[in-house]
């Protein structure tokens, strides 16, 4: 039963779709003719410096906002039924349209300004949304996003600084000539580590997890296609700018390693969308590290198919939350593929997809990205950790798929599993068929010629190794029983260390402000409740009283001493001047 | 009956006024004791009540310190004259000359009879002792002074007035260290132009009229007795804004003059001087703002047998209001 009977939903979700339509139409003549367009608008000139509005739409710029809007039209016709019983839906529905329209303007646009505006943007609105539910939880995981994002912030807001050397904010203009110029390094370090921040790479990985306390239409949007590839999006337009630079490979180095780190921690997490963040976070690793090594538009191709089926998992992830009576623990869920078909549908497909299984959309683009780096000859580090973390992608995948799906239900012996939210399953469905198609569809599109990769056999066929190994011990790990032994507990130090994100988290809440706070209550203690009290506070205001106290004693004299005082005072003066 | 009533008073404050007329007018030395002498025969008669023992005692004690820094005066005058050839001792004779003057006026250090005598005087009386006894005796300074004496007088004031006023609750006796505090301001304006010294005088006396009226139409000589409840909200708020405006804060009318006298101390460097007034000028607002918020921002106490909803009058209140807080932008319309 509707409780909420506003045209919000309905409205926002016909105009991102009908936006979303205009932008393909747009896309598809783009991209085969070859065109862009660059519209420029002079709002204000100083004496070298001039403020210009200007606005790029080329193939790249068109199909990521039509992935974008599709996802926000579905993901808000999906909030109607799922947000049903909250009253202010619309200040919900509003925030994620300021969302998205902070997402598209940081798209379309070719000048740092108006990057800084979208970005800006992003991260407050983000924050807005991760603390809707007003809790003591939300709050943290608000002010840890917050703060992280803010970094990446300050960084645009120097690289504007340092960029108006150039006289324009244009960037786009400046990477042909300027590569070798001090100050593109400089802009170009400082563009890593905002991209860094925003797409949770390693030293600033420990929000996306913690955020995951927004609702979940919040992380279908937000953080599993819009928020985390904002980051990945600047750097691939900057990637003429930094593809030579000693950056990238500390970047390569840091995303490979958060593409592990979140593998590993996600196989110990029991938290449904904390799994799903942490998978996310994988995948943004392995974007960021394909980037890396030189490769933009399997990048941005990964980037898009990644939405589609995440945002798809998401939402399968909401559901069962809505229907498991909100409780998110894997370990009460189970054998939910028997009653709960079409949802189990869409988590299955996009499971797989994110596996990368052949011929879904996740296969053309993690399969392309896995045998570039095995065609060109990288680090034997590089390509240990590749085949690694897809071995543990289909780890975690087939662990979520055994606890949540195959085994026994664990909740009550009486329940009601209802799936026939149509809303919620139509708004799937959209998804669903784009996350089956929408690998081959781009990958006609974006690629105009294949990629020439020639392999040895055993080398093409470790992909399929890793995934068995990987399903096969994804099997063994979930079926875990109050009976049996844990040994991960023997080795106390090391699981702890794997499974809380190689402590990052605490690095970077408690590890920051211990220092910080402590000091302060020593200052606090000795120097505005201590010696700034005797010397300016109370002990002024102690010596004037005791002065007045003083000198009202001394005022209450005889009257004659008052005359005789006088009188004294010119005797002085006789005495020492008329002799 | 025959000795108190309006009559005398009448004839009595005119030879008052008269007498500082003559004072300031003369030409002679000789002249200006005569008229302080007038002064303070005239002024006696105006304070004492023969009912009354405190306000005899008052009179009295009065009396006796004026007579005394009066025939000092004349004293001085005299040597003055008879030593006019020998200049060394012009030095010693104008700090005597000074020291006699600062004594008529209740300035330090020799302000120990005047927190007495304004204890026991009306508020009316008060007025006449704040505002315009001081009148003569500044002028005569202003003739002949020594400027190191002066300052080092002038420093004195600043923070006997200061420090003495904290720790009083009789609200003439905060007036009268206020009063003394005041007087180290004007007689640094006496040093740089008599103009000046007018001007502060001029502000000075308004500002004490605009508080010596409000507490006397209420009736009001303590400190407990302005934290009642029922008091008129424009009597409260201009008292509110008489306080702060004698205090010397910013968009009241007291803020004015201070501010000129600061710009002439920095012009000619005396930077010491500058902090000791500003300091002191801190202590005063601070035991201001201590008597303003207790007792018009708390409310304390309804009293039931006392009425002051509504006076007679209550345009005066008003317009002295308003003159406070309006007059610092409207001077720069007149003296454009």
């Amino acid at each position: 039963m509707l409780k909420n009977n506003n045209l919000i939903c309905f409205n926002s979700f016909f105009f991102l779709f009908f936006f979303m339509l205009i932008n393909f139409f747009f896309f598809v003549y783009f991209i085969m003719n070859g065109l862009s367009v660059f519209f420029e608008w002079e709002i204000i000139s100083f004496n070298s410096m001039s403020i210009v509005m200007s606005i790029l739409l080329d193939w790249m710029s068109l199909l990521f906002m039509m992935f974008v809007s599709l996802i926000s039209s579905v993901v808000i016709f999906y909030s109607k039924s799922y947000m049903n019983s909250e009253l202010n839906l619309n200040r919900f529905i509003i925030l994620v349209l300021m969302f998205v329209f902070s997402m598209v303007l940081l798209i379309i646009s070719p000048n740092l300004i108006s990057i800084l505006l979208g970005w800006d943007g992003l991260g407050l609105i983000s924050y807005c949304l991760v603390i809707y539910y007003q809790n003591l939880k939300s709050y943290n995981a608000g002010m840890l996003t917050a703060l992280s994002n803010r970094i990446g912030d300050v960084m645009i807001l120097m690289v504007i600084c340092w960029v108006m050397n150039y006289g324009s904010w244009n960037y786009i203009f400046y990477f042909d000539f300027m590569k070798n110029d001090y100050v593109m390094f400089i802009i170009s370090f400082m563009i890593i580590i905002a991209a860094m921040t925003k797409s949770a790479q390693i030293p600033f990985s420990s929000w996306l997890p913690a955020a995951m306390a927004a609702p979940t239409p919040v992380s279908a949007l937000v953080h599993s296609s819009t928020l985390v590839t904002a980051g990945v999006y600047l750097l691939i337009r900057f990637n003429y700018l930094l593809i030579d630079m000693f950056f990238f490979k500390v970047l390569l180095f840091l995303s490979i390693l958060t593409m592990f780190m979140s593998g590993i921690s996600a196989n110990y997490e029991f938290d449904l969308k904390k799994i799903i963040a942490l998978s996310t976070l994988s995948q943004l690793g392995l974007m960021m590290s394909i980037l890396s090594l030189g490769f933009p538009d399997i990048a941005f191709f990964h980037l898009l198919t990644h939405a589609m089926f995440k945002a798809l998992l998401f939402m399968c992830a909401g559901v069962i939350i809505h229907m498991m009576n909100d409780i998110q623990d894997v370990r009460y869920m189970g054998g939910l593929s028997l009653y709960i078909p079409l949802t189990s549908l869409c988590l299955n497909i996009s499971n797989l997809s994110l596996c990368g299984i052949p011929f879904l959309s996740g296969f053309y683009s993690k399969d392309l990205i896995l045998e570039m780096v095995s065609f060109n000859s990288f680090n034997l580090m590089v390509f240990i950790l590749f085949y690694l973390s897809t071995g543990l992608t289909v780890f975690y995948t087939f662990r979520l798929i055994m606890y949540v799906m195959i085994n026994d239900f664990n909740l009550m012996m009486i329940y009601n599993l209802y799936d026939e939210d149509y809303i919620m399953l139509n708004s799937m469905f959209v998804l669903l068929f784009m996350s089956l198609l929408s690998g081959s569809f781009l990958s006609w599109f974006i690629f105009s010629y294949p990629y020439m990769i020639y392999l040895p056999f055993n080398l093409k066929l470790m992909v399929i190794y890793v995934s068995i190994l990987g399903s096969i011990l994804g099997f063994m790990v979930s079926n875990m029983g109050i009976y049996s032994l844990n040994k991960l507990l023997l080795s106390y130090n090391l699981s702890s260390f794997l499974c809380l994100m190689w402590f990052m988290p605490n690095l970077s809440t408690y590890g920051l402000s211990y220092i910080y706070l402590n000091f302060s209550q020593i200052l606090f203690k000795n120097i505005d409740m201590g010696w700034s009290e005797i010397y300016s506070g109370k002990g002024i205001f102690n010596i004037l009283k005791n002065y007045s106290v003083f000198y009202n004693i001394y005022q209450m004299n005889n009257f004659k001493i008052y005359l005789f005082s006088f009188i004294l005072w010119f005797m002085i003066l006789f005495i020492f001047f008329f002799i | 009956m025959l000795t108190n009533n309006n009559s005398n008073k009448m004839f009595f404050l005119f030879i008052l006024f008269f007498s500082t007329l003559i004072s300031i007018s003369s030409n002679s030395w000789f002249g200006c004791w005569i008229g302080l002498e007038i002064n303070l025969l005239s002024f006696i008669p105006l304070i004492s009540n023969s009912k009354n023992l405190l306000s005899v005692e008052t009179s009295l004690k009065y009396f006796l310190t004026q007579s005394l820094a009066s025939i000092n005066f004349l004293f001085m005058i005299l040597i003055k004259f008879s030593l006019l050839k020998n200049f060394d001792m012009n030095n010693i004779i104008s700090i005597m000359m000074n020291s006699s003057l600062l004594m008529k006026m209740g300035s330090a250090p020799f302000h120990f009879w005047f927190p007495n005598i304004v204890e026991g005087l009306s508020w009316m009386n008060n007025f006449m002792l704040m505002t315009w006894q001081k009148i003569s005796p500044m002028i005569l300074l202003s003739y002949y002074f020594n400027k190191n004496f002066l300052i080092f007088m002038i420093i004195m004031n600043l923070i006997i007035g200061s420090l003495g006023g904290l720790n009083q609750t009789s609200l003439r006796k905060l007036l009268a260290f206020s009063s003394i505090n005041n007087l180290g301001w004007m007689i640094f304006s006496i040093m740089i132009s008599e103009n000046l010294w007018l001007f502060y005088f001029l502000i000075y006396s308004m500002m004490i009229f605009m508080m010596i009226s409000l507490f006397f139409l209420m009736n009001m000589y303590f400190m407990n007795q302005l934290f009642i409840n029922n008091m008129n909200f424009f009597i409260k708020l201009n008292l509110l804004i008489n306080f702060l405006s004698l205090g010397g804060l910013p968009p009241f009318m007291g803020f004015m003059p201070k501010w000129i006298i600061i710009n002439f101390l920095l012009i000619n460097k005396f930077y010491f001087l500058t902090f000791i007034f500003m300091m002191t000028s801190l202590i005063i607002i601070y035991y201001y703002i201590r008597i303003i918020y207790s007792s018009f921002m708390f409310n304390y106490f309804k009293m039931k047998w006392v009425n002051l909803l509504m006076k007679n009058n209550m345009s005066l209140i008003n317009l002295s209001s308003f003159i406070s807080i309006s007059s610092m932008i409207l001077s720069t319309f007149i003296f454009m």
